[in-house]
């Protein structure tokens, strides 16, 4: 009821009476098969941790061990496209192991996101799995889900980036860390959200209408970061993951332990990074270097299967520098800026050191979750947290204050959550439940200089209903949702003398969902979401008011805004002939009344430092349409290989424009061949799952633009190929794995559209990365 | 279930009730809101002020800017003043300038031909300030008069000690540019 083991699907152990005196004449027999189409997976590696004994399994699935000896044990089952997954055995007899794996991606449909039954089933989405996030030891949680489709990411420079989902991205996207919306990341293109993503084992990315359950104004996708629960293993386990990056000299550092006891389950997890400068394919991007410290605590507790304790603790620190030719004084600056070949300040010097412009910021979280089963088909879950979010900015500043933030926000989140689960005869799901989140943001004043955003206190409370039904054909889903909030706002005016102007907002919000899944036969099935959704003014969209540094242009909100509304539609094409193929479609439109977005307004204004643009926030009638297309696919057990592509256009509809910062569409496709027999290099080491890869990632030109909307044009089309090595290497008694990386191979100049130090500088240019991860 | 209702009731009274208290207003003394360039003739006259004013900073009400006539054939000795007006009492921004000389400069240009601005203050290094200058008008005419600070430039870049910007790079602080008559 409970298992949260969402790859190994089923295992069945027989143990044959036939205990052997001798006590190491045991054997282990096992089928393997697709948890989906029930069919046999031949060449999946399998072997025993304690021994490294390793087979491969055959054509129909089979695999054998012989002569081992009773004790306890850890088999490790792989996979073309499925993650690890280790079985724990208690070995004193003959034993038969019927296993079956689920594929990620090509199975996504019954890929189970948090239990068994969430009513998230219909919902379309995809995953990045543990292996994936371990093989990129050296990307930020934003990096990591950028090749998938309908992802794209705004990026200011290469320490910052926040994921854009469907064109949607802050105040209408929200970030799930542990279940919990992830406070401070909303407002800003600048802000990364402040997530470890080696605290999580899975990333899903919801991309279907309205995400019911979760509220946070979501006006359809949710990023969820997840760790797994802890598996009841009585042995302490952990691992260790390490990579260096030569673009920036890098040095990124994980660890995780954990370990199941019937009294507290617990586990550990710390991550240590450090570069320095990165550089494009011709120049040095100084003081664009980072670090990264971050640890976090899971605990967990059960009673008698019935009541259950989860204590999640966390916290993230950062320090990132900014290019310091982004930092400019006025317009004249920007222009200027526009016309270098190489950015102002580029010196062919590399340094760990980070000057202003840079951010420091912390982010501590903590949460506590209780669950409760009257019965096993009836339960109740509550959840607090608390996330304190300290951001501080620095500018490159007169008389001595550039190490005095020019901006220091302190935010504190209380976030409450309380759902009743209940299932019905006849596959009913019943699931209401409560959410409260409490902010009190507040402005330090040692800056100096007036707030961007003012000091406010908000409570939004919301209370959600929704009803799922499965048949043998069909999923069914039908939500309603109402949240109310109160904004208490604190301003203080930018006319002399300063005076502190107050505003009390209160905003009804409503949104609905109705989700079907139908299979159509075995192997197709088709995902129809559609979701209404509202969304009122966020305090930067209302209040904000200033200069922005860095894009050179003067941000203001505006009071009157009303509120937003979105109808999302969404329609998702599953294909699985095999377990050899996949494709997956899908189409979405979305369409929204009053859609919030910053305007560039004809009035310059004139201010002792120069003119400056007026961008305010205005409000328009939009759409936005697109189609993610992805597929896997397999050749001869060991070559395999994916493709995906993005295509997104966004329109005001009310000025006939586009949209402006929509994601540019994209493709991307990866090549693997998998040596499918352990290599034997001597008697001693053994090269396990050896595996070459090539990809290439390219990006069009965002055309779809008018010149007047921008600075200067859209970077053109882009195209980066990468490489990657990895391979388990088997030494005596240990098992280390390995990775060898090459990003941009070509060092390809190139610019993002939706990078903000694009008018500046280049991008990244080649970038080794050598990555080992031992675990225990 | 009496308890559950009496914490509700408690929860949604502390939440009513909680207004957000006032934010302390930040002493912005890094803001310049006033520039005065004052020119005079060196052979003695009135001296001619131009001045630009921003009182309450950027955003809120604009700026006052007054200006001033100059003779031809004239040699002004000019000197700038910097100011925070924002702060009680002013604050004397051009003191700071001065501690951090090798961190600024200012550049002067104007659009009425044989009108010279050059300077006579030097920084640490021996690179000028612009805090002190000499202006020198040949010609009649009407057009506009340039002032840009800028911080952290390249002083040693070809053409900035002589007061060319195009290759200073740095920040622009001030940007200013008054309409000005030579008679």
């Amino acid at each position: 009821m409970l298992s949260k083991k969402c790859l190994l699907v089923f295992v069945f152990i027989s143990s044959l009476y036939n205990i052997n005196a001798q006590n190491c004449n045991i054997n282990i027999k096992g089928k393997l098969v697709d948890e989906l189409t029930q069919k046999a997976l031949s060449y999946a590696n399998i072997y025993i941790q304690e021994t490294f004994e390793g087979t491969v399994s055959d054509e129909q699935g089979n695999f054998s061990f012989k002569n081992i000896c009773a004790g306890e044990y850890h088999l490790v089952f792989s996979h073309i496209g499925c993650e690890i997954t280790k079985v724990h055995l208690n070995l004193y007899s003959d034993t038969i192991l019927n296993i079956a794996l689920q594929h990620h991606e090509t199975a996504l449909n019954t890929v189970v996101v948090n239990g068994t039954k969430d009513g998230l089933e219909n919902q379309t989405k995809v995953f990045v799995s543990r292996k994936e996030i371990e093989d990129n030891t050296n990307e930020n949680l934003a990096n990591i889900i950028e090749n998938e489709s309908g992802v794209s990411l705004i990026k200011n420079g290469s320490g910052i980036a926040k994921p854009v989902v469907h064109g949607l991205y802050g105040n209408r996207l929200t970030i799930l860390n542990n279940g919990i919306i992830q406070s401070g990341q909303q407002w800003g293109n600048d802000h990364s959200p402040e997530i470890d993503p080696f605290s999580a084992d899975k990333i899903t990315i919801l991309k279907g209408a309205s995400a019911i359950e979760y509220g946070g104004g979501n006006l359809g996708s949710v990023v969820l970061i997840e760790p797994k629960h802890i598996s009841k293993e009585p042995h302490l386990h952990g691992q260790v993951n390490y990579a260096f990056e030569s673009n920036g000299n890098g040095n990124n550092l994980n660890a995780r332990l954990e370990q199941y006891t019937p009294a507290l389950a617990w586990r550990i997890n710390g991550t240590l990074k450090k570069y320095g400068d990165r550089r494009s394919s011709r120049y040095f991007l100084n003081n664009t270097g980072s670090e990264e410290a971050n640890i976090s605590i899971q605990l967990e507790k059960s009673w008698n299967n019935k009541f259950f304790l989860d204590f999640y603790a966390s916290t993230f620190n950062t320090k990132i520098g900014v290019l310091k030719g982004l930092h400019i004084g006025n317009l004249t600056d920007l222009e200027e800026a526009f016309l270098r070949d190489e950015p102002f300040f580029t010196e062919e010097k590399f340094s760990y050191k980070i000057d202003a412009p840079k951010q420091h910021v912390s982010h501590h979280f903590t949460k506590l979750k209780a669950r409760y089963y009257f019965k096993e088909k009836q339960n109740i879950e509550f959840v607090v947290a608390g996330q304190l979010n300290d951001r501080k900015e620095f500018d490159v500043r007169r008389g001595g204050r550039s190490e005095i933030p020019a901006l220091s926000l302190l935010q504190f989140t209380l976030n409450t959550d309380l759902k009743y689960t209940k299932e019905f005869e006849k596959n009913w799901l019943l699931k209401v439940g409560n959410q409260n989140i409490v902010t009190d943001n507040t402005n330090n004043p040692e800056t100096g200089v007036l707030p961007l955003i003012p000091d406010y206190f908000s409570w939004e409370t919301g209370i959600f209903s929704s009803i799922s039904k499965k048949t043998a054909r069909a999923n069914l889903n039908f939500g309603l949702r109402y949240d109310f909030e109160l904004q208490n706002v604190a301003t203080i005016s930018n006319t002399k003398p300063r005076k502190i102007v107050r505003y009390k907002n209160h905003f009804h919000n409503a949104a609905a969902l109705f989700a079907v899944k139908v299979k159509l036969t075995t192997t197709q099935s088709l995902i129809f979401n559609t979701g209404f959704a509202m969304r009122n003014p966020a305090i930067n969209e209302l209040y904000s008011g200033g200069l922005h540094q860095g894009v050179g242009g003067i941000e203001e909100g505006d009071i009157n805004l009303r509120t937003e509304n979105a109808l999302k539609n969404t329609l998702e094409y599953l294909w699985q002939p095999s377990s050899k193929f996949s494709l997956n479609a899908l189409v979405y439109h979305q369409y929204f009344k009053d859609y919030i977005f910053l305007k560039p307004q004809e009035e310059i204004r004139l201010t002792i430092r120069g003119a400056f643009p007026v961008f305010k926030y205005e409000q328009t009638n939009a759409q936005i349409y697109g189609l993610d297309l992805s597929s896997r696919f397999m050749f001869w057990n060991s070559v395999f290989g994916q493709l995906k592509y993005s295509y997104l256009r966004g329109t005001d509809l009310k000025n006939k424009e586009p949209l402006v910062f929509m994601p540019a569409n994209s493709l991307y496709g990866s090549l693997a061949y998998r040596v499918l027999k352990p290599i034997k290099i001597s008697k001693k080491i053994k090269l396990d799952a050896l595996e070459f890869e090539v990809n290439n990632r390219f990006v069009f030109k965002q055309t779809n633009l008018i010149a007047e909307q921008d600075f200067v044009a859209a970077p053109a089309a882009y195209n980066l190929l990468g490489l990657k090595v990895s391979t388990n290497i088997i030494f005596k008694k240990y098992k280390v794995r390995f990775i060898a990386k090459a990003e941009n191979v070509l060092n390809t100049r190139y610019r993002d559209y939706l990078n903000r130090q694009r008018y500046f500088a280049d991008d990244t240019g080649i970038s080794l990365t050598l990555g080992i991860n031992f675990k225990f | 279930m009496k308890i559950f209702k009496l914490l509700f009731a408690a929860f949604v009274l502390t939440l009513s009730s909680c207004e957000k208290k006032d934010p302390e207003i930040p002493n912005e003394e890094e803001v310049i809101t006033t520039l005065i360039y004052t020119l005079t003739p060196s052979g003695g006259g009135t001296a001619v002020e131009m001045k630009f004013q921003d009182l309450d900073g950027d955003g809120g009400d604009a700026p006052t800017i007054t200006t001033g006539k100059l003779m031809k054939n004239t040699t002004y000795n000019g000197t700038l003043v910097l100011m925070n007006e924002l702060v009680t009492p002013t604050e004397d921004i051009t003191e700071e300038l001065k501690e951090e000389d090798k961190d600024h400069q200012f550049f002067f240009s104007s659009t009425i031909s044989d009108l010279l601005v050059s300077y006579t203050d030097q920084d640490a290094d021996g690179n000028p300030i612009g805090v002190e200058t000499t202006l020198t008008s040949t010609n009649a005419g009407s057009g506009n008069l340039s002032i840009t600070l800028k911080h952290k430039p390249n002083k040693t870049a070809s053409g900035v000690s002589t007061g060319d910007i195009s290759n200073a790079g740095g920040e622009t602080d001030i940007e200013i540019t008054f309409s000005i008559d030579v008679e």
